[in-house]
């Protein structure tokens, strides 16, 4: 009998094992595998980045083609993409007013030609970032607005002094654009823009660039975090057009497709038809398509016929044809993104240029479009030919042709067209989708609205917007701050002149492969690009 | 004439195909805004909707009747290739034919011009002078010109120094007639059949170049009705939308076939050598 209760005991003991590693309830397949260390993660940039430099420039592929190199004060959490953690800052604090915060450094990083890190970095770096003669579309774009100074206490203390309290201050900062410099790689080279200047204290090094073809990082040995990155490389392949992407993609040519431009409903069937290997979702990606007017000069330096587009502009047409449908039309923030901040979507729809039929926007458009040009007019509708801008830009012209506008396209290669933009060279730039830096109601605005925002393409002026935005910004009280925003949000809807024209938030498909492990996305189309946790599986 | 119709018909059925294909094109082409049941730039339909009663050849990518876009290609098409290979053919002809006969260093010098042009890859050249020129339907015309100009020159140079060889050039010279007169009442008119040899096989070869350039986004402008542009645009959807890629395709295969077999039926009937003439 005591034979068989031990035998009973050992039987139970072994299918109670056996159950615990097979039934786990709600832990992913991920958490139960070991990471593996090995093997290049493939992936692709929508264009040649040509210029590099992360505190200057704004298109994603310049993020994408330097995100694993550098390393930011904060960052958000690879495992919880919600969450802010440190990055180079070990632990941070903030005075009792708000205004002032402490980042306490990592000790003995080093850069990745074997220099030592230190607070002069950082400084040096947001001395530069925040230069009122620097032009920083992203990261000083945000940050301008709330930092006063930033000083080197000592060598692994640096402290942020900010003009007024800030929520949005720490988003900004883990933001993937406010990336660490070095001081001596700023002294030697200039700016960032250089291959040979993409010296980082991030998880990969720069391995090689070759224009129009592909961008190589590889493991990082020294890395500050022991044990990463586990990949022994990220190969960025330059893909232009949707035909090419697409196809490496079937071919599993790519691994990842998380970024923009997200994938077309009908190109994610494709895609799922030829591959079986990989997992396709949906999702936003915290980017608004806009059209932008040069409010500097004729025809849309006169406030009619800003106001005439903004009429005759059918976003739930842009939207349903040129996304399929993914996304969100007319709305200045998406509640989806932003919750409460944003204004409900059934107000927006009532805003003119947003309401439907349109019978009435389009002879109203049409009104002050004869107005001032009888016989109508022929303008220049610019467009990168980066992802479906083209298609997009044909859909623009057709709507501003029923009120007398006559547009003629001119296409732009991807970066000499962000050039050309920047310098105000344009009419009309009939689509520019822009991601948000940080996923906050403030992003949109100091992205595209206010006066000094870093996409102000049209370079467009309203004081009661940037007076509006500052308030909110400034409100450290969550309900007063929502109100503002609704208010903000309310008079852009109302006064429709502004030369920076939201279509609608953007959402697509996206896929990974299923060997790839650890990988999540993060709340904008930046963040997580660095992969540093990322693995793959056998 | 019918008679001439006739012959032609019973002599060269190819040829006559050839033609039945052309007039189709250029009707097609006149009548575009009669044949065409909406605007070719017209976004007011659901996208990707397969062949039907309502769409006999879908819609594209941003709602538009692709059955209009390609009745309006004709047009664009037939505009691009005629005024291209008019101008091109006939400036490169004087050219040849004027220099040809001159001859002396002004021949010379002006056939290493022509040898310069011919030595650049015709795609590239086009491809380069509509990056300078910038995308639109009379740039195109313009880069067909500059390329078309010197390949006409050497044919009709050629043809031009066989002309002067014959003695009633050398008898109008002696009879004391000018330069221009020769090249106006004597060279030209001989000079005419190939002429019209060069125009007709041209047309189908402005008509791939322009669909080419069209095709890698360098040629008219996008929403403009171009059957190459129309092809580019379908291949980003040939698995959803074949039609978009079929039709337009279709449409510049019988076009440049059609022309292809007029032009070497209209050759063979010049060629003296076909009609069992000299040579």
């Amino acid at each position: 009998m005591t034979m068989g209760f031990r035998r009973l005991a050992r039987l139970a003991a072994l299918a109670a094992a056996l159950l615990a590693t097979i039934a786990v309830p709600g832990l992913p397949a991920d958490a139960q595998e070991k990471p593996r260390t090995g093997g290049i993660l493939t992936w692709f940039d929508y264009g040649d980045p040509g210029r590099l430099d992360v505190h200057a420039e704004s298109p994603l592929v310049v993020q994408q083609a330097t995100a694993g190199i550098y390393s930011g004060l904060l960052q958000y959490d690879p495992d919880e993409p919600s969450k802010i953690i440190g990055d180079l800052a070990e632990r941070w604090a903030s005075s009792p007013d708000g205004k002032t915060y402490t980042f306490h450094l990592r000790k003995g990083v080093k850069w990745h030609d074997g220099q030592p890190f230190s607070s002069a970095d950082v400084k040096a770096s947001f001395d530069r970032i925040l230069n009122p003669d620097f032009k920083s579309p992203k990261c000083g774009a945000s940050l301008k607005p709330m930092v006063a100074s930033v000083e080197a206490v000592d060598a692994n203390t640096v402290e942020f002094r900010l003009k007024f309290a800030a929520a949005p201050f720490l988003p900004s900062i883990a933001s993937a654009w406010c990336r660490v410099a070095a001081k001596h790689v700023l002294a030697k080279y200039g700016d960032l823009n250089a291959p040979e200047a993409q010296i980082g204290t991030g998880p990969f090094k720069f391995k090689k660039y070759e224009r129009g073809s592909v961008i190589e990082w590889e493991r990082n040995p020294s890395y500050f975090v022991p044990g990463l990155p586990y990949l022994d490389g990220v190969k960025q392949y330059i893909l232009v057009g949707g035909p090419t992407q697409l196809a490496a993609a079937k071919a599993s040519k790519i691994m990842l497709w998380d970024a923009w431009p997200p994938m077309r409903k009908t190109q994610a069937d494709e895609l799922g038809r030829a591959r079986t290997d990989v997992d396709i979702y949906q999702a936003p990606i915290n980017t608004v398509f806009f059209i932008y007017l040069n409010a500097k000069k004729p025809p849309f330096d006169n406030p009619d016929m800003r106001r005439a587009v903004n009429l005759v502009i059918d976003r739930q047409e842009l939207v349903a044809k040129s996304l399929e449908g993914a996304g969100v039309p007319c709305a200045i923030l998406d509640p989806k993104l932003v919750g409460d901040f944003a204004l409900p979507l059934d107000e927006v729809a009532k805003a003119p240029g947003c309401r439907q039929p349109k019978d009435a926007d389009v002879a109203e458009a049409k009104r002050l479009v004869e107005k001032h040009y009888p016989g109508g007019l022929d303008v220049e509708v610019a467009v990168r030919q980066v992802g479906n801008y083209v298609d997009r830009g044909q859909l623009v012209i057709a709507q501003l042709r029923k009120i007398g506008i006559r547009g003629t396209m001119k296409t732009h290669e991807s970066a000499a067209g962000y050039a050309a933009f920047g310098k105000g060279d344009f009419t009309i730039i009939a689509t520019q989708d822009r991601a948000m830096d940080v996923n906050e109601p403030s992003g949109v605005f100091h992205i595209s609205y206010t006066s000094q925002s870093g996409s102000n393409y049209g370079q467009y002026s309203d004081p009661k917007v940037d007076e509006l935005t500052e308030r909110a910004l400034k409100e450290t009280n969550r309900d007063k701050r929502r109100l503002a925003y609704w208010e903000l949000q309310r008079y852009l809807l109302a006064k429709g002149d502004h030369a920076s024209i939201a279509v609608g938030w953007v959402e697509g498909w996206f896929f990974k492969d299923k060997k790839l492990r650890n990988y999540k996305p993060g709340l904008t189309t930046y963040d997580n690009n660095t992969f540093m946790k990322v693995w793959i599986a056998q | 004439m019918t008679g001439a119709l006739g012959r032609f018909l019973r002599g060269q059925p190819l040829g006559a195909a050839g033609a039945v294909v052309v007039v189709v094109l250029i009707l097609v082409a006149l009548l575009a805004p009669l044949l065409a049941p909406h605007g070719p730039k017209e976004t007011g339909f659901a996208t990707y909707v397969a062949p039907s009663r309502e769409f006999p050849m879908g819609t594209d990518q941003v709602g538009r009747d692709v059955l209009s876009r390609v009745i309006w290609g004709a047009r664009l098409s037939l505009y691009v290739g005629l005024v291209s290979v008019v101008f091109g053919v006939t400036l490169g002809a004087l050219w040849g034919v004027v220099t040809g006969y001159v001859g002396g260093a002004a021949d010379s010098g002006s056939q290493r011009v022509v040898d310069c042009l011919m030595a650049l890859p015709p795609i590239i050249l086009a491809l380069s002078l509509m990056a300078a020129l910038g995308q639109s339907v009379n740039n195109v015309i313009l880069a067909l010109v500059i390329l078309l100009t010197p390949t006409a020159a050497r044919t009709l140079r050629a043809v031009a120094l066989g002309v002067v060889a014959h003695p009633f050039i050398e008898a109008a010279e002696a009879a004391g007639a000018s330069r221009a007169r020769i090249i106006v009442r004597h060279l030209v008119p001989n000079c005419m059949a190939s002429y019209i040899v060069l125009v007709t096989t041209n047309i189908s070869y402005a008509i791939v170049v322009e669909a080419s350039l069209s095709f890698i986004g360098a040629g008219a402008p996008p929403d403009e009705p171009s059957w190459g542009g129309m092809l580019a645009q379908g291949i980003q959807a040939l698995e959803t939308a074949p039609w978009m890629v079929f039709f337009p395709g279709l449409a510049i295969s019988l076009a440049v076939f059609g022309l292809n077999l007029l032009g070497d039926s209209i050759r063979d009937l010049t060629d003296p050598r076909l009609r069992g003439g000299l040579g």
